[in-house]
């Protein structure tokens, strides 16, 4: 019995082990073709640190990325709290149209990106928004929300109404059942809905490419140009800075916050 | 689940908690949907000066031919495949983590299976090219350590486009598997297990059933957005990369005609919402 | 982070202050990346010589470049486009007339490509041409002792599995044509141009859509032959060092020319001109053909500075060459659609 345990948790390990090889392994080779000599990724393999050279003299891919970075940023924190909010209702209410609110999600994740980037181009045109960061976070933040909703809600399932009731009985108001019963509960699947966000906004080029001015871009937007012509390892240069930096980050965070605590 | 604890009446209470979301998804994404919408139905796009009128033409073009229809299925199957794939990947990786796993280990893995989302998806794809083409790096490296010589060429296959979907689409399995499996009470299970149910039936009677939101959750969250993808396909799948997104790039990109590109769209989100519908109950039934 | 709420904010405000473009000494340009106006030294000479400052915007597709036009009115100064396009941007006003007296490169244009019909009307002049260039075929040295003469290399059994062609539907259509022996403009055996597609559906390795595809696919050794553009077979070979050559088949090949317009709105136009005027200068020219690669410059004195020897000049020059070469007439909306359906079915039908 005891015996049979441990072989299936050790099975466990090594099955997250070859997980993560399968997701590492572009990694890996992203962050080593960025100190390949070759244009093309041709092997055999040359080393040169010339490309993290030749990014540090490329404001516009530099300016790029602190352009990606600070619209992530703001998209995460504001469907976070929006989306949050959100599944807090429909998962707290009973109301006719439920179920249309939650079937409208899915349309800005089921049509595909090009079509609605071009949709929210002509749309935001019209009505005189047009383009620029402003009119990116506008977009992103509708692209993640349905994510931030949909992952908030399978968290709140698993939560007891029962624990609301209860802390109401004992006199507590509604603001205080939510961020002192409900919140807590569901953190582990803010703080992932809030990932998803980020991953979104970080990632997502299509409609960022509609929405930006030339002298704004995002990095996905000049890295999607670059792949016409002249697409260099300096775009695996900075994306493997990215990876690294965020690595550090979240093993320091990994440290001191518990991300659903122990049961 | 006790609902009837939950609000009762209209949506009043629920206004101050929606609207602020939903206020921005209308205007971000509804309100230019519609305009798309209505795109659909006309014979030329207003902008391109010449004189139009409604028409059904475009949503008829998806019967008229034997290829949309093909292509819409094969990018069903697809994002089928690509949804078992990560369920069958994802849910035991997300199990060991919720339940076998402890303290800092968890936390810093659980992070590490984020982090590759992080990163462009366009470089992705090209890093995976390396690996997958002929003298690429599997090719190489097993040729290295087997005693025989096979040749591996994934690459421009359709193996390929699923090991490139798969690769993205797996962290939102294992997060959203995760979030409700970390939810379930470790008592419910050794009181299972107690009661001298065998852990497959711990796992089918007990564990399954609680972990199905998520699982649930994940597989729309990879399965509807897979069905449109266009480029993983286009860039892996070389000759077998032609599905369904694909074609709707085409009307944008190659040609003016996004009034066909559109009513393709709206089609591909009406099957999506209908196989959403009804596999609704059937799962509600597993649970 | 306060910098970009900053940003924000100021954008607001300008928004809803002023509808007019604000970037007064700015030129922007709309062009596909790493296509010469976007070169650093050009762009840097070009702002020294001048005071115009060059802000670059690009395009991915030209219907890209269409919507980006008919979306920003106002914003862009110059941009590029396929002479084969220019008609219909002119049909929804997109572009304005050029006075070419303020272009003074333009006279050593060759005739017969400032004087096309796709760029003139009404006695006036819609697009400036910058350079021209083929479609035509390229190989990778080392699958080759000589180079193959004849587009029937692309079927030859010996291939398999290692031709590329790009997934273009008119390009796709048009390389049909020529394979059967058609006008490339004036296709009437539209199965002919079928038959001759699908028999090379099981040769192909992939369809590529950027010059980096190609690149790479030929840098790891993954394809014999394909069809390629001439400015970018010879910046592969320039720039790069890659084993690749252009072939200018017997059958044919598919000739475009590209041309500077203004668009409607342009708060620059002065900018605008001399940009023109600098892009078809020869100095430029020879510089870029040097550093980097480029297609043929339709500015006459731009190639005789070219050396006797150059690519672009000894074989793009040759009488023999302008016999066999079909430069591309513009395509209607309805046969776009129509070969991007036939494309599209050819595709599937190659699963």
């Amino acid at each position: 019995m005891m015996f049979t345990t441990r072989l299936l948790e050790a099975l466990g390990r090594v099955w997250i082990g070859l997980l993560l090889s399968f997701l590492y392994l572009p990694i890996c080779i992203m962050a080593l073709m960025s100190f390949n000599a070759s244009p093309f990724y041709q092997l055999p393999f040359e080393w040169t640190t010339g490309w993290y050279a030749d990014l540090s003299r490329n404001g516009r891919l530099l300016a790029a990325t602190w352009n990606s970075l600070q619209i992530a940023v703001f998209t995460t924190a504001i469907a976070t709290v929006l989306g949050t909010a959100a599944s807090i209702a429909l998962f707290r209410y009973e109301f006719r149209g439920k179920r249309l609110l939650q079937a409208l999600l899915f349309p800005p994740i089921a049509i595909p990106w090009l079509i609605t980037g071009t949709a929210m181009l002509i749309f935001f045109f019209g009505v005189g928004i047009g383009r620029g960061l402003h009119a990116i976070l506008l977009g992103h933040v509708a692209l993640a929300l349905p994510y931030v909703i949909v992952v908030v809600s399978a968290r709140l399932q698993t939560f007891a109404p029962e624990l609301e009731e209860a802390a109401r009985s004992l006199g507590a108001s509604q603001w205080q059942v939510t961020t002192r019963v409900t919140l807590p509960w569901i953190m582990p699947g803010v703080i992932a809905g809030g990932l998803f966000a980020f991953a979104v906004s970080f990632d997502q080029f299509v409609v960022s490419y509609f929405l930006s001015t030339p002298g704004e871009a995002t990095l996905p937007v000049e890295i999607y140009a670059a792949i016409r012509k002249g697409f260099t390892p300096e775009i695996n240069a900075v994306s493997t800075i990215i990876i690294g930096i965020s690595m550090g980050l979240m093993l320091v965070t990994a440290r001191f916050f518990k991300f659903g605590g122990e049961k | 689940m006790a609902t009837s604890i939950r609000g009762r009446g209209g949506i009043g209470p629920a206004l101050p908690l929606l609207t602020p979301a939903y206020l921005w998804l209308v205007v971000a994404i509804f309100l230019p949907l519609s305009a798309m919408a209505l795109f659909s139905f006309m014979t030329e796009l207003p902008m391109s000066g010449r004189d139009w009128s409604l028409t059904l033409e475009h949503y008829a073009a998806f019967f008229s031919s034997g290829l949309y229809v093909t292509l819409l299925w094969a990018s069903i199957r697809l994002g089928l495949e690509v949804t078992l794939w990560c369920a069958i990947i994802g849910f035991p990786a997300a199990y060991v983590l919720a339940r076998v796993l402890k303290g800092r280990a968890r936390e810093a893995i659980f992070l590490l299976v984020i982090l590759p989302f992080w990163s462009n998806g366009l470089v992705r794809i090209f890093s995976w090219a390396m690996v997958l083409r002929e003298g690429g790096l599997l090719d190489t490296t097993l040729n290295a350590i087997l005693p025989f010589r096979i040749d591996i060429d994934l690459m421009y296959s359709y193996p390929a486009v699923i090991i490139g979907l798969v690769h993205s689409y797996v962290p939102y399995m294992v997060l959203t598997c995760y979030l409700t499996l970390q939810a379930i009470d470790n008592a419910l299970i050794e009181a299972a297990r107690s009661l001298g149910a065998s852990r497959l039936q711990t796992l089918r009677r007990v564990v399954l059933p609680l972990a199905m939101p998520g699982l649930l959750a994940g597989s729309v969250l990879i399965f509807v957005p897979v069905v449109g993808s266009f480029m993983e396909p286009r860039i892996l799948g070389g000759r077998t990369g032609t599905f369904y997104g694909t074609v709707i790039e085409d009307q944008f990109v190659a040609v003016f005609n996004w009034p066909l590109g559109a009513a393709l769209s709206f089609i591909l989100l009406a099957v999506v919402l209908v196989i959403l519908s009804l596999s609704a109950p059937i799962l509600r039934r597993v649970q | 982070m306060t910098n970009l709420l900053g940003k924000l904010a100021a954008q607001a405000v300008l928004l809803s202050v002023c509808t007019v473009s604000v970037h007064a000494a700015e030129l922007h340009v709309l062009n596909w990346k790493g296509y010469g106006a976007d070169e650093p030294w050009a762009v840097e000479a070009f702002e020294k010589a001048t005071g115009h400052k060059v802000v670059n915007d690009f395009f991915n597709s030209e219907q890209e470049m269409l919507t980006k036009l008919r979306t920003n009115p106002g914003l862009y100064d110059v941009v590029m486009i396929n002479a084969a396009f220019t008609g219909q941007a002119l049909a929804e006003s997109l572009i304005q007339p050029i006075d070419t007296a303020k272009i003074p490169n333009y006279a050593d244009i060759s005739g017969e490509k400032a004087n096309s019909p796709m760029l003139n009307q009404d006695g006036k002049v819609y697009g400036v041409p910058w350079v021209w260039g083929l479609t035509a075929i390229a190989v990778n040295d080392k699958s080759f002792e000589t180079s193959p003469t004849s587009i029937s290399v692309m079927w030859d059994e010996a291939h398999k599995g290692r031709v590329v062609i790009r997934d273009d539907a008119v390009e796709a259509i048009q390389f049909g044509a020529i394979a059967s022996g058609q006008n490339i403009n004036d296709i009437k055996d539209m199965d002919a141009v079928k038959e001759k597609l699908t028999s090379l559906m099981p040769q192909i390795r992939t369809f590529w859509s950027s010059e980096n595809d190609w690149n790479q696919m030929v840098a790891s050794n993954q394809i014999d032959i394909g069809t390629y553009w001439s400015g970018s077979a010879d910046r592969a070979k320039t720039q790069f060092n890659l084993p690749v050559s252009l072939v200018i088949p017997e059958e044919g090949a598919v000739a475009w020319l590209d041309a500077f317009s203004i668009p409607v709105g342009s708060d620059n136009v002065e900018g605008a001109e001399a940009f023109i005027n600098y892009m078809i200068d020869p100095e430029f020219y020879v510089e870029w053909v040097t550093k980097v690669g480029a297609p043929v410059s339709a500015n006459e004195k731009a190639v005789a500075a070219l050396p006797e020897d150059a690519f672009n000049r000894a074989v793009m020059g040759d009488p023999k060459v302008a016999d066999r070469i079909q430069f591309q007439a513009p395509i209607t909306d309805e046969q776009r659609k129509e070969y991007l359906a036939i494309w599209q079915e050819l595709k599937v039908g190659a699963q």
